[in-house]
């Protein structure tokens, strides 16, 4: 069975400038994959991810061999990208929140609404529709905007350290949580999802794949599949130039 | 052993000893400053009143130049009957001149943020155009709009417009840019980030120029009400002045300032009501 990849990026080159982010970055992501971006702060996997959204400032210079994304009705590419932050819109109380992304695709209001009760079901939002965001917690604003994300039932999911804000117990709590659920997409398949993260951990134990970047200007330096490969920790730790403590 | 323990136990007694010791003191400072805040600013009005009525009844000026509060009372109890009709007219031609300004200037903010051109071309010859103060151009709109209500709305809205406008394009163009990121990382045009980010976002910066145009809008009906027309404060205040009845001016620079006061409180009101999630966090 061979499905063409949802994302296909080849050489793809980002400069502010003088200024080089990205350097000859290629990653390829299968309908359905959750791969994990990791890589120390500026290395550009943000402006990897802003990429893939269509996201990026006037100033920006973008080259690239090939960058195809998976494109909607509309003719536009069909991915979802959440900020860092939860970007909620403090006028709207939660229910209308999460319904933000489906006026934006045009999802019809009774076919919206459905999706919303299941995603404040499954996300533990129940009871909390009629809040206002700054009524709510860190992790349930989080759930929310990520709740916001899935609702359009995009094929590709852009999530840019979605829990990056939050403490590390919540953080925990909230990984555990979104490696049980499943992110879905029309028809009832998994979106695919790029995940960009500083946390090895985060990474490890939510993707399929894990890429490991280089300092600025980024680059693709190491590739695993954690669940596969015993090592996988330990080498993506080395690919950051992190040491770990020899094991006795 | 017993001495041992007995420390123990006075410890805490003690420390359960101080708080409702402290805490009628701390209650007792609370409503002292709250009686403060009410007493001492209506203590020195009584005073600042008295002492007027003291120095109009002793200094001999005659009642036509400075009448005793006492006489501004009265003349109020004499001129009630009177005054509803002006106050009628005054307040309807705020109120017009308040909604119509409120809608056109967030119309035009509106038009700003969502059409660069329309920013580039007639922002900067609105804001060229408040150099005139709009009271000075109250001789010209009753020439062209007539000696009816017309041109006092007019002068009203002219007077609202401005500050409206500036806040909502303010709030508008301050927008968060996250929140813009957010729309578009959704797949959101302009139209979509205009919808959902920008015009809510201006609502509540627009209600702050509308609570400070309030405070002018009655006195913009009243000075062009100087200039034309047969009816409302300004005329009473011009009547008034021809009969050199100063009490009367006087009763009616109160019912101005209690009539802005209450605009003023019930546009804070509608404020309150239209933007709900500041409420809330209040």
């Amino acid at each position: 069975m061979t499905t063409s990849p949802d994302v296909r990026v080849r050489g793809l080159s980002v400069a502010y400038g003088s200024l080089a982010v990205l350097a000859d970055v290629s990653l390829r992501v299968a309908p359905g994959e959750f791969v994990a971006v990791v890589g120390p702060s500026g290395c550009g996997k943000s402006t990897l991810l802003r990429v893939l959204g269509g996201l990026l400032p006037a100033g920006a210079r973008v080259r690239a061999d090939e960058l195809a994304l998976p494109v909607g009705p509309d003719g536009r590419a069909a991915t979802a990208w959440m900020p860092q932050g939860d970007s909620l819109l403090p006028w709207r109380r939660a229910w209308a929140n999460v319904l933000v992304g489906a006026r934006i695709a045009g999802v019809p209001r009774d076919v919206a609404d459905g999706r919303a009760r299941a995603l404040f079901d499954e996300f533990g939002l129940g009871g909390f529709e009629r809040s206002w965001p700054h009524e709510l917690s860190g992790g349930m604003r989080q759930r929310l905007a990520l709740a916001r994300t899935c609702l359009p039932q995009r094929p590709v999911l852009l999530l840019d350290e979605p829990f990056g804000a939050l403490d590390a117990l919540t953080r925990r709590r909230l990984n555990a949580w979104l490696a049980s659920v499943s992110l879905g997409s029309a028809g009832g398949a998994s979106a695919a999802v790029v995940l960009v993260t500083h946390d090895v951990d985060e990474a490890l134990l939510l993707a399929d794949r894990v890429l490991v970047m280089s300092d600025r200007p980024g680059r693709v330096v190491l590739e695993v599949p954690p669940r596969s490969d015993q090592s996988a920790r330990a080498r993506v730790l080395s690919a950051l130039g992190v040491d770990l403590p020899a094991l006795a | 052993m017993t001495r041992a323990a007995l420390p123990v136990r006075a410890a805490p007694s003690t420390a359960l000893a101080d708080p409702p010791a402290s805490l009628p003191s701390a209650r007792g400072r609370g409503s002292r400053t709250a009686v403060r805040r009410v007493l001492a600013p209506t203590l020195a009005a009584v005073v600042l009143v008295g002492a007027w009525e003291v120095v109009a009844r002793t200094s001999g000026l005659p009642e036509f130049v400075l009448p005793a509060p006492s006489q501004v009372a009265a003349a109020g109890v004499e001129s009630a009957p009177l005054l509803g009709l002006h106050i009628a007219t005054t307040l309807t031609e705020a109120a017009l001149g308040l909604v119509l300004g409120a809608v056109v200037g967030l119309a035009l903010a509106v038009l700003i943020a969502a059409f660069p051109v329309v920013a580039d071309t007639v922002y900067p010859l609105v804001t060229l155009t408040q150099t005139v103060p709009t009271v000075v151009l109250a001789p010209l709109l009753i020439l062209w709009a007539g000696f009816g209500l017309l041109p006092k709305v007019l002068l009203v809205a002219l007077t609202v417009f401005f500050p409206v406008l500036v806040a909502a394009v303010t709030a508008m163009s301050d927008v968060d840019g996250a929140h813009v990121d957010m729309v578009r990382g959704l797949g959101g045009r302009r139209w979509n980030q205009f919808w959902l980010v920008r015009l809510p976002a201006a609502v509540p910066g627009a209600f702050g120029g509308l609570r400070v145009a309030t405070t002018y809008v009655i006195g913009a009906a009243v000075v062009s009400e100087y200039l034309a027309g047969t009816s409302g404060l300004g005329v009473f205040i011009q009547r008034s002045r021809k009969s050199y009845d100063v009490d009367q001016i006087l009763v009616a620079v109160v019912v101005i300032a209690v009539l802005t006061g209450a605009l003023f409180l019930l546009v804070d009101a509608l404020g309150r009501l239209a933007t709900p999630w500041r409420r809330a966090s209040r």
